[in-house]
């Protein structure tokens, strides 16, 4: 396949934190491709260097040894401000712990990266209007975080991600904060997005929620174990 | 904007938090505002005080700190040697008032009378007829001008006065003017006397050897003033020569200006060095406060930049909070500054001197405003830079 159409590429990336005069490898060489389209989930215990991997793919942090492209560009050389140019255009981000903005309604949270795009106060309304409609909360676009469930807010998390249209969704441990039914109504959203066409690559350490993902990378002491496809992605989207 | 909407939920959120942070703002722009209103209103008032005292003209006296100064004291004659011996004197009349009960018809007032020369009103408004012609001084013509405040207490009709006669002890005098409405001040009502006579008229009425307070001279050429000021107390110390180390001093609108300007200058100086300090600790306590909310912000700070804000864009969203809080502050202080500088200069000046005088609230306003947003500026882009330099991941992770 063409790299151009590659939405991760990573070759032989390592991480290495310093502490003081000891060097701490976090990553010892991870190569994988991702391409467009893949649904894939990351595991691994803590320590295996799942965090890093994914803080390194959401352009958050630099590796210290490979290469890296996203989405065709090469992201290894690039200085903060392009990196956040990056984490703006091509990537959308859904977290653990929603982390929307308080006393921020949920249009304007869906709309902050609109905003950072440059983009006018009546065009952001607009966009984000309809990303929330799309996870289906098209009618609670004034309501405040706190006023809004645990599922809702991931959904508005989600349309947060996704409103610049990103290469990748990126999310780490997106239902590790919600009971089972809604950690099943995010899956099915993401099963959906997938469906779509949507790049999804989510971290976790919970095997039923990387049953959803048709791939499934793990790690264990910053090296790749195993890089399968699971028996679901032959299938349709679960439903 | 974004940015202002954002900072203003959170100037807003916290609200005496707020409030105590511009608190030093407010104080510190509100009396540089209020220092420099005053600082006008009080060189309007010194002009209305002098309002007496014509730009070609000054005062001489004897300085009555001296010894024996009864033996220095001026007599009609001094006056009158004065005007013939000094070059550049157009003219001297005598600074000396009685008090007297003035009638026109069956109305009575007390009145202060006093001697004035043709040129003392040359540039006063009139209510009703005009000036003393310098003819009508030169032949002693029986005329008067009145004050408003006397005018009003005569005629309380409001009638024409002009013609009428006034009648003091057993003189008469014709009134010729009443001088226009104020100008209301006490203390210039007051010192401008209630009945003006010319000083020919009233050295002969009135004077009779009295001795004078001293004299007002009037000069042709101004320039020549200082050096005038020179030959007058020269000629009058000659003409007091049999008192040893005798004594006089000139007043003139100039030197009186000049001190009391550089009393308020100590005073504005003073002021405006508490202002200033007072904005440079509100400078310090709004770095503070900024740091505290960096930090306090740490997660949103990461969450913004995951999500893709630039250095810039967090940079400039705690430029305008902290833009804003200095707008607020500057604000509130340029209220209360105004409230202070127009409230004591309407309640205390005007009531006082009867001077209004235009205030120069526009360039008090900019001087604070644009001090106050310096310091912010300066103490805002630490906090500011802090913020914008922060590590998405160690700032996602912060709780």
């Amino acid at each position: 396949m063409n790299n151009l159409t590659r939405a991760i590429d990573v070759r032989d990336v390592t991480k290495v934190y310093r502490n003081g005069a000891m060097e701490v490898p976090a990553l010892r060489g991870v190569s994988f491709v991702i391409e467009r389209g893949e649904y894939v989930a990351i595991m691994g215990p803590s320590g295996s260097g799942k965090s890093t991997l994914m803080n390194i793919i959401g352009c958050l942090d630099r590796l210290t040894e490979g290469s890296y492209r996203l989405d065709g560009t090469d992201v290894s050389a690039l200085d903060d401000n392009q990196l956040a140019e990056i984490r703006l255009k091509k990537l959308g981000f859904v977290f653990q712990g929603f982390n929307l903005l308080a006393r921020t309604d949920a249009v304007k949270n869906v709309a902050l990266p609109l905003f950072y795009a440059g983009l006018s106060a009546r065009e952001r309304n607009s966009i984000a209007g309809a990303r929330l409609a799309d996870v289906g909360l098209g009618d609670r676009g004034h309501h405040k975080p706190q006023e809004l469930s645990g599922g809702q807010q991931q959904r508005v998390a989600i349309a947060r991600a996704l409103v610049n249209n990103p290469a990748v969704l990126l999310a780490d441990e997106p239902t590790g904060n919600l009971d089972s039914t809604t950690s099943e109504e995010i899956m099915r959203l993401f099963g959906d997005l997938n469906a779509g066409g949507r790049t999804i690559i989510m971290v976790t350490h919970d095997e039923e929620v990387a049953s959803h993902a048709k791939r499934i990378i793990r790690l264990r002491d910053g090296l790749i174990v195993s890089d399968e496809r699971s028996a679901v992605a032959a299938g349709t989207s679960p439903r | 904007m974004l940015y202002f909407e954002e900072a203003l939920r959170v100037l807003m959120a916290n609200k005496i938090r707020t409030l105590l942070t511009i608190t030093g703002l407010i104080i510190g722009v509100g009396a540089v505002i209020a220092i420099q209103v005053l600082g006008s209103g009080m060189s309007g008032a010194v002009e209305g005080l002098l309002g007496g005292l014509a730009d070609n003209s000054f005062f001489v006296q004897p300085n009555v700190q001296q010894g024996d100064f009864q033996k220095a004291a001026m007599h009609e004659k001094d006056l009158a040697d004065l005007r013939i011996h000094v070059a550049n004197v157009s003219d001297v009349a005598p600074l000396s008032f009685v008090r007297q009960l003035a009638h026109v018809g069956h109305g009575h007032s007390p009145a202060v009378l006093f001697a004035a020369s043709a040129e003392r009103y040359a540039t006063t408004p009139f209510a009703f007829g005009g000036n003393f012609t310098p003819d009508q001084v030169a032949a002693r013509a029986t005329v008067c001008i009145l004050s408003y405040k006397t005018y009003q207490k005569l005629f309380p009709d409001n009638s024409d006065p002009l013609g009428k006669s006034l009648h003091v002890a057993n003189r008469r005098y014709v009134i010729t003017g009443v001088m226009a409405a104020p100008r209301t001040g006490v203390l210039n009502a007051n010192f401008g006397g209630d009945v003006a006579i010319p000083y020919t008229v009233y050295e002969r009425d009135w004077l009779q050897g009295r001795i004078l307070f001293g004299a007002a001279i009037y000069v042709i050429d101004q320039s020549q003033m200082a050096q005038t000021e020179v030959a007058v107390i020269n000629e009058l110390r000659n003409l007091h020569r049999n008192v040893k180390g005798i004594q006089y001093i000139t007043f003139d609108k100039k030197t009186f200006n000049q001190l009391v300007g550089a009393v308020f200058g100590v005073l504005t100086m003073i002021v405006g060095l508490i202002g200033a300090v007072s904005l440079l600790v509100a400078g310090i306590g709004i770095m503070n406060i900024m740091l505290v909310s960096v930090t306090e912000r740490t997660r949103e700070i990461g969450i913004r930049k995951a999500i893709g804000a630039r250095k810039g864009q967090i940079l400039a969203q705690f430029f305008v909070e902290a833009l804003l809080l200095c707008g607020i502050g500057c604000g509130i202080g340029l209220a209360l500054g105004l409230a202070i500088g127009y409230g004591v200069n309407a309640f205390a000046i005007v009531k006082l001197t009867g001077s209004i005088t235009a205030l120069p609230w526009l360039r008090a306003t900019l001087i604070a405003v644009t001090f106050a947003t310096i310091v912010t500026l300066a103490f805002g882009t630490y906090p500011a830079y802090r913020a914008s330099n922060l590590d998405p991941i160690e700032a996602l992770r912060y709780e």
